[in-house]
Protein backbone atom coordinates (compact mmCIF):
# COMPACT_ATOMS: atom_id res chain seq x y z
CA UNK A 1 0.00 0.00 0.00
CA UNK A 2 1.10 3.66 -0.67
CA UNK A 3 2.93 5.58 2.43
CA UNK A 4 1.30 7.76 3.87
CA UNK A 5 0.25 10.98 4.28
CA UNK A 6 -2.07 10.27 1.42
CA UNK A 7 -2.81 12.28 -2.09
CA UNK A 8 -5.76 14.18 -0.39
CA UNK A 9 -3.55 15.07 2.46
CA UNK A 10 -0.37 15.99 0.06
CA UNK A 11 -2.62 18.24 -2.16
CA UNK A 12 -4.62 20.21 0.69
CA UNK A 13 -1.25 20.43 2.59
CA UNK A 14 0.31 21.92 -0.55
CA UNK A 15 -2.55 24.49 -1.77
CA UNK A 16 -2.22 25.72 1.98
CA UNK A 17 1.68 26.76 1.59
CA UNK A 18 0.76 27.91 -1.92
CA UNK A 19 -2.37 30.26 -0.41
CA UNK A 20 -0.15 31.34 2.60
CA UNK A 21 3.13 31.54 1.73
CA UNK A 22 3.85 31.98 -1.98
CA UNK A 23 0.67 34.07 -3.34
CA UNK A 24 1.33 36.53 -1.05
CA UNK A 25 4.81 37.56 -2.37
CA UNK A 26 3.99 36.99 -6.16
CA UNK A 27 3.14 40.08 -8.30
CA UNK A 28 -0.04 40.72 -9.45
CA UNK A 29 0.26 39.38 -13.07
CA UNK A 30 0.62 36.23 -11.76
CA UNK A 31 -1.82 36.09 -9.24
CA UNK A 32 -4.72 34.84 -11.22
CA UNK A 33 -2.46 31.78 -12.42
CA UNK A 34 -1.66 30.43 -8.41
CA UNK A 35 -5.43 31.08 -7.65
CA UNK A 36 -5.86 28.63 -10.81
CA UNK A 37 -3.41 25.92 -9.10
CA UNK A 38 -5.21 26.52 -5.76
CA UNK A 39 -8.51 25.51 -7.09
CA UNK A 40 -7.39 22.53 -9.19
CA UNK A 41 -5.55 21.36 -6.07
CA UNK A 42 -8.69 22.20 -4.06
CA UNK A 43 -10.65 19.55 -6.43
CA UNK A 44 -8.01 17.02 -7.13
CA UNK A 45 -8.24 16.71 -3.12
CA UNK A 46 -12.04 16.59 -2.65
CA UNK A 47 -12.25 13.97 -5.69
CA UNK A 48 -9.45 11.50 -4.00
CA UNK A 49 -11.32 11.70 -0.54
CA UNK A 50 -14.63 11.32 -2.80
CA UNK A 51 -16.54 7.94 -1.85
CA UNK A 52 -19.71 8.39 -3.95
CA UNK A 53 -21.02 5.52 -4.63
CA UNK A 54 -22.42 6.32 -8.14
CA UNK A 55 -26.13 4.94 -8.84
CA UNK A 56 -26.00 3.92 -12.50
CA UNK A 57 -27.09 7.24 -14.52
CA UNK A 58 -30.36 7.49 -16.42
CA UNK A 59 -30.03 6.71 -20.08
CA UNK A 60 -29.65 10.04 -21.64
CA UNK A 61 -31.47 8.69 -25.19
CA UNK A 62 -34.67 7.72 -23.56
CA UNK A 63 -34.65 11.34 -21.56
CA UNK A 64 -34.42 12.81 -24.61
CA UNK A 65 -37.34 10.51 -26.67
CA UNK A 66 -39.48 11.74 -23.57
CA UNK A 67 -39.86 8.51 -21.67
CA UNK A 68 -39.68 10.17 -18.28
CA UNK A 69 -41.79 13.38 -19.24
CA UNK A 70 -43.99 14.60 -16.42
CA UNK A 71 -46.51 12.35 -15.64
CA UNK A 72 -44.97 9.25 -16.63
CA UNK A 73 -44.47 6.48 -13.91
CA UNK A 74 -40.43 6.88 -13.41
CA UNK A 75 -40.45 10.69 -14.16
CA UNK A 76 -40.28 11.38 -10.19
CA UNK A 77 -37.48 8.76 -9.67
CA UNK A 78 -35.56 10.16 -12.51
CA UNK A 79 -35.55 13.62 -11.46
CA UNK A 80 -34.52 12.89 -8.02
CA UNK A 81 -31.63 10.64 -9.16
CA UNK A 82 -30.20 13.58 -11.67
CA UNK A 83 -30.41 16.24 -8.67
CA UNK A 84 -28.56 13.63 -6.57
CA UNK A 85 -25.97 13.21 -9.23
CA UNK A 86 -25.44 16.89 -9.48
CA UNK A 87 -24.66 17.39 -5.94
CA UNK A 88 -22.49 14.80 -5.73
CA UNK A 89 -20.50 16.56 -8.81
CA UNK A 90 -20.66 19.71 -7.31
CA UNK A 91 -19.22 18.26 -4.19
CA UNK A 92 -16.52 17.79 -5.66
CA UNK A 93 -15.75 20.52 -8.34
CA UNK A 94 -17.68 23.27 -6.92
CA UNK A 95 -19.26 22.98 -3.15
CA UNK A 96 -20.11 26.68 -2.76
CA UNK A 97 -23.05 25.66 -5.49
CA UNK A 98 -24.67 23.65 -2.88
CA UNK A 99 -25.30 26.50 -0.40
CA UNK A 100 -28.52 27.06 -1.84
CA UNK A 101 -29.31 23.64 -1.20
CA UNK B 1 4.99 40.35 -30.93
CA UNK B 2 8.56 39.84 -32.15
CA UNK B 3 10.29 42.36 -34.35
CA UNK B 4 9.87 40.08 -37.32
CA UNK B 5 6.03 39.90 -37.42
CA UNK B 6 5.79 43.93 -36.26
CA UNK B 7 7.52 44.79 -39.17
CA UNK B 8 4.97 42.76 -41.24
CA UNK B 9 2.38 44.22 -39.24
CA UNK B 10 4.03 48.01 -39.81
CA UNK B 11 4.23 47.78 -42.93
CA UNK B 12 0.54 46.34 -43.92
CA UNK B 13 -0.79 49.47 -41.65
CA UNK B 14 1.52 51.88 -43.93
CA UNK B 15 0.08 50.42 -47.04
CA UNK B 16 -4.07 51.19 -45.91
CA UNK B 17 -3.92 53.96 -43.73
CA UNK B 18 -2.50 56.56 -46.20
CA UNK B 19 0.36 57.27 -43.87
CA UNK B 20 3.96 55.68 -45.63
CA UNK B 21 5.60 56.83 -42.69
CA UNK B 22 3.12 55.50 -39.99
CA UNK B 23 5.09 54.00 -37.09
CA UNK B 24 3.81 51.36 -34.68
CA UNK B 25 5.77 52.81 -31.61
CA UNK B 26 4.34 50.12 -28.43
CA UNK B 27 2.75 46.29 -29.03
CA UNK B 28 2.03 44.78 -26.27
CA UNK B 29 -0.55 42.00 -25.41
CA UNK B 30 -4.11 43.00 -23.75
CA UNK B 31 -5.41 40.21 -21.49
CA UNK B 32 -7.53 38.15 -23.97
CA UNK B 33 -10.26 35.23 -24.36
CA UNK B 34 -9.35 31.85 -24.68
CA UNK B 35 -10.00 32.31 -28.43
CA UNK B 36 -8.46 35.65 -29.37
CA UNK B 37 -5.21 37.32 -29.35
CA UNK B 38 -5.97 41.18 -28.77
CA UNK B 39 -2.43 43.61 -29.02
CA UNK B 40 -2.80 47.41 -28.15
CA UNK B 41 -0.78 49.11 -30.58
CA UNK B 42 0.25 52.51 -30.50
CA UNK B 43 0.92 54.17 -33.26
CA UNK B 44 1.93 58.02 -35.00
CA UNK B 45 -0.52 58.29 -38.03
CA UNK B 46 0.14 61.59 -39.79
CA UNK B 47 2.39 62.89 -36.91
CA UNK B 48 -0.21 62.27 -34.09
CA UNK B 49 -0.83 59.74 -31.66
CA UNK B 50 -3.73 56.86 -32.20
CA UNK B 51 -5.11 53.91 -29.45
CA UNK B 52 -5.64 50.89 -31.27
CA UNK B 53 -6.12 47.47 -30.66
CA UNK B 54 -5.24 43.95 -33.47
CA UNK B 55 -7.20 41.61 -33.27
CA UNK B 56 -6.30 37.82 -34.49
CA UNK B 57 -6.37 34.20 -33.55
CA UNK B 58 -4.46 31.88 -31.54
CA UNK B 59 -3.09 28.71 -33.42
CA UNK B 60 -6.08 26.82 -31.78
CA UNK B 61 -9.42 27.84 -32.05
CA UNK B 62 -12.99 26.62 -32.11
CA UNK B 63 -15.12 26.01 -34.64
CA UNK B 64 -18.25 27.83 -33.89
CA UNK B 65 -16.36 30.91 -33.95
CA UNK B 66 -16.44 33.33 -36.59
CA UNK B 67 -13.25 34.32 -38.73
CA UNK B 68 -11.57 38.02 -38.08
CA UNK B 69 -13.08 39.17 -41.44
CA UNK B 70 -16.83 37.82 -40.24
CA UNK B 71 -16.65 39.94 -37.28
CA UNK B 72 -14.97 43.20 -38.92
CA UNK B 73 -18.02 42.93 -41.18
CA UNK B 74 -20.53 43.14 -37.73
CA UNK B 75 -19.11 45.58 -36.17
CA UNK B 76 -19.31 47.72 -39.38
CA UNK B 77 -23.02 46.46 -39.26
CA UNK B 78 -23.78 47.18 -35.74
CA UNK B 79 -21.83 50.95 -36.18
CA UNK B 80 -24.16 51.57 -39.00
CA UNK B 81 -27.10 50.43 -36.41
CA UNK B 82 -26.40 52.54 -33.82
CA UNK B 83 -24.49 49.48 -31.64
CA UNK B 84 -21.38 51.30 -29.25
CA UNK B 85 -18.93 49.52 -30.84
CA UNK B 86 -14.88 50.47 -31.75
CA UNK B 87 -14.50 51.82 -34.99
CA UNK B 88 -13.06 48.96 -37.02
CA UNK B 89 -9.87 50.80 -38.86
CA UNK B 90 -8.35 47.71 -41.36
CA UNK B 91 -8.95 43.88 -41.99
CA UNK B 92 -6.15 42.46 -43.18
CA UNK B 93 -7.39 38.59 -44.68
CA UNK B 94 -3.24 37.94 -45.75
CA UNK B 95 -2.17 34.87 -42.98
CA UNK B 96 1.21 35.78 -44.22
CA UNK B 97 1.44 38.97 -42.60
CA UNK B 98 1.07 38.23 -38.93
CA UNK B 99 0.43 34.41 -38.68
CA UNK B 100 -3.06 34.44 -39.25
CA UNK B 101 -5.93 37.09 -40.31
CA UNK B 102 -6.17 39.93 -38.34
CA UNK B 103 -8.33 43.68 -38.34
CA UNK B 104 -7.08 47.06 -36.06
CA UNK B 105 -9.83 48.72 -34.63
CA UNK B 106 -9.68 51.84 -32.25
CA UNK B 107 -8.86 51.46 -28.81
CA UNK B 108 -11.98 52.10 -26.10
CA UNK B 109 -11.12 52.91 -22.66
CA UNK B 110 -13.14 51.27 -19.94
CA UNK B 111 -13.46 48.12 -17.53
CA UNK B 112 -15.34 45.19 -19.06
CA UNK B 113 -14.22 42.30 -16.05
CA UNK B 114 -17.84 41.49 -15.17
CA UNK B 115 -16.45 40.79 -11.26
CA UNK B 116 -15.65 44.15 -11.04
CA UNK B 117 -18.50 45.81 -13.02
CA UNK B 118 -21.24 44.12 -10.71
CA UNK B 119 -19.39 45.04 -7.62
CA UNK B 120 -19.51 48.65 -8.91
CA UNK B 121 -22.11 51.11 -8.02
CA UNK B 122 -21.64 53.91 -10.04
CA UNK B 123 -19.92 52.32 -12.99
CA UNK B 124 -21.57 53.26 -16.07
CA UNK B 125 -23.91 55.78 -14.77
CA UNK B 126 -25.14 53.56 -12.10
CA UNK B 127 -27.02 50.08 -12.05
CA UNK B 128 -30.19 50.94 -13.00
CA UNK B 129 -28.91 52.94 -15.74
CA UNK B 130 -26.55 50.61 -17.08
CA UNK B 131 -28.92 47.67 -17.44
CA UNK B 132 -31.06 50.56 -19.24
CA UNK B 133 -28.48 51.41 -21.54
CA UNK B 134 -27.59 47.95 -21.99
CA UNK B 135 -31.65 47.48 -23.09
CA UNK B 136 -30.97 49.78 -25.44
CA UNK B 137 -28.24 48.28 -27.39
CA UNK B 138 -29.55 45.25 -27.97
CA UNK B 139 -32.27 46.74 -29.33
CA UNK B 140 -30.17 48.11 -31.49
CA UNK B 141 -28.79 44.84 -32.44
CA UNK B 142 -32.01 43.46 -33.00
CA UNK B 143 -32.48 46.44 -35.47
CA UNK B 144 -30.37 44.34 -38.07
CA UNK B 145 -32.27 41.96 -40.14
CA UNK B 146 -31.72 39.35 -42.60
CA UNK B 147 -31.11 39.10 -45.32
CA UNK B 148 -27.79 41.14 -45.49
CA UNK B 149 -25.04 40.74 -48.23
CA UNK B 150 -22.99 42.15 -46.27
CA UNK B 151 -23.41 39.74 -43.51
CA UNK B 152 -23.74 36.65 -46.01
CA UNK B 153 -21.23 34.44 -44.01
CA UNK B 154 -23.79 34.21 -41.57
CA UNK B 155 -26.33 31.92 -43.64
CA UNK B 156 -30.00 31.30 -44.02
CA UNK B 157 -31.92 32.62 -41.27
CA UNK B 158 -33.41 29.88 -39.14
CA UNK B 159 -37.14 29.75 -39.62
CA UNK B 160 -37.37 28.08 -35.70
CA UNK B 161 -34.35 29.48 -33.30
CA UNK B 162 -35.76 27.55 -30.32
CA UNK B 163 -35.49 23.81 -32.62
CA UNK B 164 -32.74 25.06 -34.03
CA UNK B 165 -31.21 25.71 -30.72
CA UNK B 166 -32.23 22.04 -29.77
CA UNK B 167 -30.76 20.21 -32.24
CA UNK B 168 -27.43 22.06 -32.18
CA UNK B 169 -27.15 21.78 -28.68
CA UNK B 170 -28.03 17.52 -29.24
CA UNK B 171 -25.59 17.05 -32.26
CA UNK B 172 -23.12 18.79 -29.83
CA UNK B 173 -23.65 16.39 -26.96
CA UNK B 174 -23.49 13.67 -29.58
CA UNK B 175 -20.19 14.79 -29.98
CA UNK B 176 -18.79 14.21 -26.29
CA UNK B 177 -16.87 11.17 -25.09
CA UNK B 178 -20.13 11.26 -22.15
CA UNK B 179 -23.42 11.19 -22.12
CA UNK B 180 -25.10 14.32 -20.52
CA UNK B 181 -27.93 13.06 -18.96
CA UNK B 182 -28.88 16.67 -17.34
CA UNK B 183 -28.23 18.46 -19.99
CA UNK B 184 -30.67 16.37 -22.06
CA UNK B 185 -33.00 16.86 -19.53
CA UNK B 186 -33.01 20.34 -19.70
CA UNK B 187 -33.28 19.90 -23.12
CA UNK B 188 -36.20 17.88 -23.32
CA UNK B 189 -37.88 20.36 -21.11
CA UNK B 190 -37.49 23.25 -23.55
CA UNK B 191 -38.54 21.14 -26.26
CA UNK B 192 -41.89 20.56 -24.61
CA UNK B 193 -42.26 24.24 -23.48
CA UNK B 194 -40.91 25.52 -26.89
CA UNK B 195 -42.71 29.24 -27.78
CA UNK B 196 -43.52 29.59 -31.26
CA UNK B 197 -41.06 31.18 -33.87
CA UNK B 198 -40.38 34.87 -33.92
CA UNK B 199 -38.58 36.74 -37.75
CA UNK B 200 -34.80 36.36 -37.00
CA UNK B 201 -33.00 39.30 -35.64
CA UNK B 202 -29.65 39.44 -35.46
CA UNK B 203 -28.45 38.42 -32.10
CA UNK B 204 -25.19 38.68 -30.32
CA UNK B 205 -25.05 35.56 -28.58
CA UNK B 206 -22.19 36.58 -26.05
CA UNK B 207 -23.58 39.97 -24.86
CA UNK B 208 -23.01 39.15 -21.16
CA UNK B 209 -21.70 41.29 -18.27
CA UNK B 210 -18.07 40.60 -19.10
CA UNK B 211 -18.31 41.88 -23.01
CA UNK B 212 -19.61 45.04 -22.28
CA UNK B 213 -16.95 47.74 -21.51
CA UNK B 214 -18.15 50.66 -19.51
CA UNK B 215 -16.68 53.54 -17.59
CA UNK B 216 -18.49 55.88 -15.24
CA UNK B 217 -20.55 57.77 -17.98
CA UNK B 218 -21.88 54.61 -19.31
CA UNK B 219 -21.17 52.03 -21.99
CA UNK B 220 -17.96 52.47 -24.26
CA UNK B 221 -17.98 48.91 -26.15
CA UNK B 222 -20.26 45.96 -27.04
CA UNK B 223 -17.19 43.56 -27.71
CA UNK B 224 -16.61 39.84 -28.66
CA UNK B 225 -18.97 39.58 -31.58
CA UNK B 226 -17.67 36.21 -32.87
CA UNK B 227 -20.57 34.11 -32.10
CA UNK B 228 -23.08 36.34 -33.58
CA UNK B 229 -25.62 34.52 -35.70
CA UNK B 230 -29.04 34.94 -37.21
CA UNK B 231 -31.45 34.13 -34.00
CA UNK B 232 -34.79 34.87 -31.80
CA UNK B 233 -33.70 38.20 -30.07
CA UNK B 234 -35.14 37.01 -26.30
CA UNK B 235 -31.98 34.72 -26.34
CA UNK B 236 -29.41 37.52 -26.11
CA UNK B 237 -31.82 39.04 -23.14
CA UNK B 238 -31.78 35.45 -21.99
CA UNK B 239 -28.01 35.02 -21.70
CA UNK B 240 -27.42 38.45 -20.65
CA UNK B 241 -30.12 37.65 -17.64
CA UNK B 242 -29.03 34.22 -16.88
CA UNK B 243 -28.31 33.59 -13.60
CA UNK B 244 -24.74 31.86 -14.72
CA UNK B 245 -23.84 35.08 -15.66
CA UNK B 246 -24.68 37.11 -12.73
CA UNK B 247 -21.01 37.14 -11.55
CA UNK B 248 -21.94 35.67 -8.09
CA UNK B 249 -24.59 38.85 -7.99
CA UNK B 250 -27.54 36.74 -7.97
CA UNK B 251 -30.52 39.14 -6.91
CA UNK B 252 -29.61 41.95 -9.90
CA UNK B 253 -31.00 39.79 -12.18
CA UNK B 254 -29.82 41.54 -15.65
CA UNK B 255 -25.82 40.73 -15.52
CA UNK B 256 -25.84 41.26 -11.55
CA UNK B 257 -25.76 44.69 -12.82
CA UNK B 258 -29.00 45.82 -12.03
CA UNK B 259 -32.99 45.39 -12.27
CA UNK B 260 -34.77 43.27 -15.22
CA UNK B 261 -37.01 45.77 -15.51
CA UNK B 262 -34.43 48.52 -16.05
CA UNK B 263 -33.14 46.22 -19.27
CA UNK B 264 -36.15 45.98 -20.32
CA UNK B 265 -37.30 49.23 -20.36
CA UNK B 266 -34.70 50.22 -22.25
CA UNK B 267 -34.81 47.12 -24.72
CA UNK B 268 -38.43 48.21 -25.35
CA UNK B 269 -41.44 45.51 -25.82
CA UNK B 270 -40.42 42.33 -24.42
CA UNK B 271 -42.28 38.82 -24.21
CA UNK B 272 -40.70 37.90 -20.45
CA UNK B 273 -41.94 34.21 -21.12
CA UNK B 274 -39.89 34.04 -23.95
CA UNK B 275 -36.63 35.50 -22.42
CA UNK B 276 -36.81 32.57 -19.82
CA UNK B 277 -36.85 29.95 -21.82
CA UNK B 278 -33.79 31.40 -22.99
CA UNK B 279 -32.48 31.83 -20.06
CA UNK B 280 -32.70 27.81 -19.23
CA UNK B 281 -31.14 27.39 -22.79
CA UNK B 282 -28.07 29.68 -21.72
CA UNK B 283 -27.45 27.78 -18.93
CA UNK B 284 -27.37 24.32 -21.20
CA UNK B 285 -25.02 26.30 -24.13
CA UNK B 286 -22.52 27.71 -21.66
CA UNK B 287 -22.24 23.64 -20.21
CA UNK B 288 -22.09 22.35 -23.80
CA UNK B 289 -19.31 25.06 -24.36
CA UNK B 290 -17.74 24.60 -20.90
CA UNK B 291 -17.68 20.88 -22.20
CA UNK B 292 -15.83 21.65 -25.26
CA UNK B 293 -13.49 23.79 -23.97
CA UNK B 294 -12.19 21.00 -21.12
CA UNK B 295 -12.20 18.90 -24.11
CA UNK B 296 -9.25 20.56 -25.71
CA UNK B 297 -7.29 20.00 -22.66
CA UNK B 298 -8.54 16.77 -22.30
CA UNK B 299 -7.39 15.84 -26.09
CA UNK B 300 -4.46 17.25 -26.05
CA UNK B 301 -5.22 20.04 -28.58
CA UNK B 302 -4.49 22.65 -26.15
CA UNK B 303 -3.28 22.12 -22.90
CA UNK B 304 -4.36 24.56 -20.45
CA UNK B 305 -5.24 24.57 -16.51
CA UNK B 306 -8.05 27.45 -17.36
CA UNK B 307 -9.40 25.17 -19.89
CA UNK B 308 -9.33 22.36 -17.61
CA UNK B 309 -10.98 23.90 -14.82
CA UNK B 310 -13.74 25.14 -17.12
CA UNK B 311 -14.69 21.60 -17.54
CA UNK B 312 -15.61 21.52 -13.79
CA UNK B 313 -17.95 24.56 -14.07
CA UNK B 314 -20.61 21.55 -15.45
CA UNK B 315 -21.53 20.49 -12.48
CA UNK B 316 -22.94 23.41 -11.18
CA UNK B 317 -24.75 24.07 -14.29
CA UNK B 318 -26.02 21.13 -14.03
CA UNK B 319 -27.53 21.43 -10.62
CA UNK B 320 -28.78 24.66 -12.01
CA UNK B 321 -30.28 23.21 -15.08
CA UNK B 322 -32.44 20.71 -13.28
CA UNK B 323 -33.71 23.50 -10.34
CA UNK B 324 -34.93 25.47 -13.48
CA UNK B 325 -36.79 22.80 -14.93
CA UNK B 326 -38.14 21.40 -11.64
CA UNK B 327 -39.68 24.91 -10.73
CA UNK B 328 -40.83 25.57 -14.61
CA UNK B 329 -42.43 22.32 -14.76
CA UNK B 330 -44.01 22.86 -11.08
Amino acid sequence: MHEQPDAADLLETARALLLAELLPALPASHAFAARMIANAMAIAARAARDATAWPAPPDAALIRAGAYDPGTPQHDEIAARLLAMARARCAVSNPRALRDD
Amino acid sequence: MDDARRAAVEGYLRSVSGDAALRIEAASLLSGGAIQQNWALDVVRHGAPEAWVLRTDNAATLAVSLPRAAEYALLRAARAAGVTVPEPLFLCEDPAIAGAPFFVMRRVAGVAAGHRVVKSETLGGGRAALAQAMGRELARIHSIAPPRDDLAFLGAAPVDAGRAFIAAQREALDRQREPRPALEWGLRHLERTAPPPVPARLTHNDFRTGNIMVDDGGITAVLDWEFAGWGDPAADLGWLCARCWRFGNVAREAGGIGPRAALYEGYGAVEDARVRWWELAAHIRWATIAIDQAERHISGVERSLELALTGHIVPELELEILRMVETRDA
